[in-house]
């Protein structure tokens, strides 16, 4: 394999202000690489005079209709091709200010950076823009394209104006320029060639400067991070998968978990067809451990020193995608690496004007394409690190009603490290309460809240029964809250009106809890009917609650009526009974289905029984 | 293995064990080609030897003989859950595609029997993105509504491995493994991993398939190339797209487009 072939191919983006020539400028690079195909050539000459125009490179990557007849780049796009000296990936990135999610979309896998400008135009809102979403995004070097010199006469003195006043903005933000070149897209000036017309210009042409950075592998010389992605068992081992974001992961190092706190020894590494003895940054790894401890998707796993910080809160700054503002009362899902957590957002410290940099008063929120600093909290601890530390644990994106509406990266400031380390080893200190680790370890399994919702008559309590039998012949430690049951103590008094009913569900929720802390894995068998109440008894235990959705359909469940219940609601014997007079909302996204007409009793048993022991079973080492 | 296909490599893994975490009921679409058998491979290193997921042949019933041998010869051989799904006529297929595209739409229609069937959520694709024009504007998680259609100018973001996974129920996603390989990295990873792949790539009489589709509407592009080594070579220098065998391609410029917009892959 020959030289070029045996490097990293870099992954260079293009953004600024719209029509100020991205896709124009690669595809006229490409084209002065000899990296057109002459079929691919002949096709766009065709595509171009259809609508009537001069050969149009920039079709070259605005491949869809739309892009075409409007003339501008509505979706990012990927492009291949080789210099003399390596081959590359070159990211073209809308300008116009209504696609910014596709314009990060395209630049955050990016390497290198380029900005370009129209001289002719100078600096744009766009070009601004962009320039500080690259900041965000950890691109803190950049390159500058002057584009379109024939349209100033390839006028020296109008370069450096503009080339000055673009130096003075990207200083200002903490953007270093590695080259300012003068260009023009459309007849290649500097771009692979020397230009004739611009021999002011002395210095290297955009593919030399390409051709001579240096792609740097920080991340292996960072401390480890390896986030845990997924959980496999495979035959009777419990296999922990992940990808290493920095540092080298080796056999029999001692690994540190968080937010546990817990150390422990790897044991080895998994892998088909065949392992190695250690991994860097960027490979998957699966590893087993020497001994069993609590272990979630989520985790973070390091080496003892240079650990990440464990926070609740925190300051970061935003890039803000949605139509709907942010609203503080609101919890959002912020996924960080492979966690998820719910937070809010207490405060909005400044919203950033990219235009001049000035911030807007402090009462606001971010609006759409927005770029802020606000304080972020959260209930539970999350391991991370500050981005200027290390930018693969120190950035994350948060969401809301099934949208990524914002990205941020972290900036821990002084804010303290909420991470106690209490123990290094496994070993118990005279003094030590019991946790919840303590017994999942001795009953070898988690503590789980097993939300069953379903219409009545759909077969929740008699497969609670079963799988609670099944699991406690098995050693489990579980118990069942009946809804019924429960109405008879902790929830007497309560009715089926809207209010009582959540009402019902939160005592229930906060029994299951105690339960949980335990350390039982509790069946709570309740119609649950509200979506939004289902929600809140998990925000209670999210990382240990499982909604399983017991299905049956109205007529199934009329039909079955075991309690003789249906029969006296449709005689209005009974008020406010799900399914007639008053509604059931079904889970849109159970973590579990048992579909009762379709399967089995039996079937349906073992199916969540099977459930719970992959979830929450812990097995001894063998 | 050089430090590009690696990464390639350790990126596709992530993907796919990312989907299998965050999707249930997930499916690999396994079409038999090159691509498809790379996919195929990657799956096995991510999940360390046995897949834990169906695949999905969608049979147009007008592949080549080598295909369908091919197929089940390693559907045992590599102890292959596969779910065979079949197509509607060409009458059914909307008349105003050409004639070639019209062809190939069969196999978006058998797609989405096969996913109204099993009630797939993710659907795991090996398209790539320097195949055509629209393929390289996708993203690794591609939402589809019922009907698959691709709202190609409203798609979500997609950055620092962050998708969203948590759509409405009618909803499912295509996700795209392979999306920043390209030809001669799927090449070179089959050589280094010693990967089987269809005989119908290796020149004879002087022409040999760069592409596999039906073989009604797929025709061989002239060469020489006999060992993969020699296929390597010859894309070094080549001038001809890919996907120029491929009649669907090259009928009219918005077709492909039109294709995927209606949930061709």
């Amino acid at each position: 394999m020959s030289n070029t072939q045996d490097s990293i191919i870099p992954k260079v983006v293009i953004v600024g202000h719209v029509d100020h020539g991205k896709s124009s400028m690669i595809g006229r690079l490409m084209y002065d690489l000899n990296e057109v195909p002459e079929q691919k050539y002949s096709e766009l000459k065709a595509v171009s005079e259809k609508r009537g125009m001069e050969f149009e490179f920039a079709f070259l990557l605005d491949a869809l209709q739309a892009e075409r007849d409007q003339g501008i780049t509505i979706d990012t796009t990927q492009i291949f091709f080789k210099t003399k000296k390596r081959k590359y990936v070159f990211i073209d990135a809308p300008g116009h200010k209504e696609f910014i999610k596709n314009m990060i979309t395209g630049a955050s896998s990016a390497d290198i950076a380029i900005l370009i400008v129209d001289v002719n135009e100078g600096l744009k809102e766009q070009t601004k823009k962009h320039a500080y979403l690259l900041k965000l995004l950890g691109l803190n070097r950049v390159i500058c394209l002057f584009n379109k010199m024939d349209m100033i006469n390839y006028n020296q003195h109008k370069f450096l104006k503009i080339q000055k006043e673009l130096e003075i903005f990207l200083r200002k933000i903490n953007v270093s320029t590695i080259s300012s070149i003068p260009i023009t897209a459309k007849f290649g000036d500097n771009i692979v060639f020397r230009s004739k017309n611009i021999n002011w210009f002395d210095q290297k042409t955009f593919c030399e400067v390409l051709d001579d950075y240096n792609i740097s592998d920080i991340e292996n010389k960072l401390p480890l991070r390896l986030p845990v992605q997924d959980i496999y068992k495979v035959g009777n081992k419990r296999v922990i998968v992940g990808r290493v974001e920095s540092g080298v992961i080796k056999k029999n190092d001692e690994l540190f978990f968080l937010p546990s706190s817990e150390t422990v020894q790897l044991s080895s590494f998994e892998a088909w067809p065949k392992k190695k003895e250690e991994y860097i940054a960027g490979e998957n790894v699966a590893i087993t451990l020497k001994e069993q401890i609590f272990v979630d998707k989520g985790n973070l796993i390091s080496h003892l020193e240079n650990s990440p910080k464990l926070m609740n809160t925190f300051e970061a700054s935003l890039f803000w995608l949605s139509e709907k503002k942010l609203n503080f009362t609101k919890k959002y899902l912020m996924k960080i690496n492979t966690g998820e957590y719910n937070i809010s957002v207490t405060e909005v410290s400044k919203i950033i004007n990219t235009n001049n940099l000035s911030s807007k008063k402090l009462s606001s929120v971010p609006e759409k394409n927005d770029v802020c600093e606000v304080i972020i909290h959260s209930q539970q601890l999350i391991p991370m690190d500050d981005f200027k530390i290390n930018q693969k644990t120190g950035r994350f994106c948060l969401l809301d009603e099934e949208q990524i509406i914002a990205g941020g990266i972290i900036n821990l400031g002084n804010f303290p490290d909420q991470k106690h380390l209490k123990s290094t080893k496994n070993v118990k200190p005279v003094n030590f309460s019991v946790t919840e680790i303590d017994r999942a370890q001795r009953f070898n399994h988690r503590s789980a809240i097993i939300w069953m919702t379903g219409l009545s008559g759909s077969g929740k309590s008699t497969i609670a029964r079963e799988v609670e039998r099944k699991l406690f012949v098995k050693g489990f430690n579980v118990f069942i809250l009946d809804g019924d049951n429960l109405r008879t103590g902790v929830n007497r008094g309560l009715g089926f009106t809207a209010e009582d009913r959540t009402e019902n569900i939160r005592r229930t929720a906060e029994v299951a809890k105690l339960f949980a802390q335990a350390g039982f894995v509790v069946l709570v068998s309740l119609i649950s009917p509200y979506r939004s109440e289902r929600k809140k008894a998990r925000d209670i235990r999210p990382e240990i609650f499982k909604q399983i959705y017991v299905k049956a359909s109205l007529d199934e469940c009329k039909k079955r009526d075991v309690k003789g219940l249906y029969a006296k609601a449709l005689s209005g014997e009974i008020d406010n009974f799900t399914g007639i007079s008053s509604p059931y909302e079904e889970p849109k996204t159970p973590d579990l289905t048992l579909d009762t007409i379709k399967e089995s009793i039996d079937e349906s048993v073992i199916k969540l029984e099977n459930f719970i022991i992959k979830e929450f079973g812990i097995l001894k080492n063998s | 293995m050089d430090k590009h296909l690696k990464k390639l490599e350790n990126e596709s893994i992530y993907i796919l064990r990312q989907s299998y975490r965050s999707i249930k009921n997930l499916a690999m679409l396994w079409s038999l080609g090159k691509d498809s058998n790379v996919m195929v491979w990657l799956a096995f290193k991510a999940f360390l030897g046995k897949i834990p997921f169906p695949l999905v042949h969608v049979d147009t019933e007008k592949k080549f003989r080598e295909m369908y041998d091919f197929r089940d010869e390693y559907e045992k051989k590599w102890k292959l859950k596969l779910i065979k799904g079949s197509c509607p006529s060409i009458e059914e297929i909307d008349p105003s595609l050409p004639p070639a595209a019209r062809s190939a739409a069969r196999k978006t229609e058998g797609l989405k029997r096969v996913l109204k069937e099993y009630k797939f959520k993710g659907i795991i694709a090996g398209i790539r993105r320097d195949e055509q024009g629209t393929r390289a504007k996708e993203r690794i998680f591609s939402p589809r509504d019922e009907s698959g259609t691709w709202d190609m100018k409203n798609q979500p973001p997609e950055f620092w491995d962050q998708s969203n996974f948590n759509y409405p129920d009618k909803v499912h996603i295509r996700i795209h493994p392979l999306l920043g390989w390209t030809e001669i990295d799927i090449w070179n990873y089959i050589k280094d991993q010693n990967i089987p792949i269809v005989n119908l790539y290796f020149s004879k009489n002087g022409k040999r398939y760069r592409s596999l589709g039906d073989k009604d509407i797929t025709f061989p592009v002239n060469s020489d190339a006999k060992t993969l080594d020699e296929i390597i070579d010859e894309l070094k220098i080549t001038q001809i797209s890919e996907r120029s065998g491929r009649a669907m391609d090259h009928e009219q410029e918005d077709v492909f487009e039109r294709l995927r917009s209606k949930g061709y892959m």
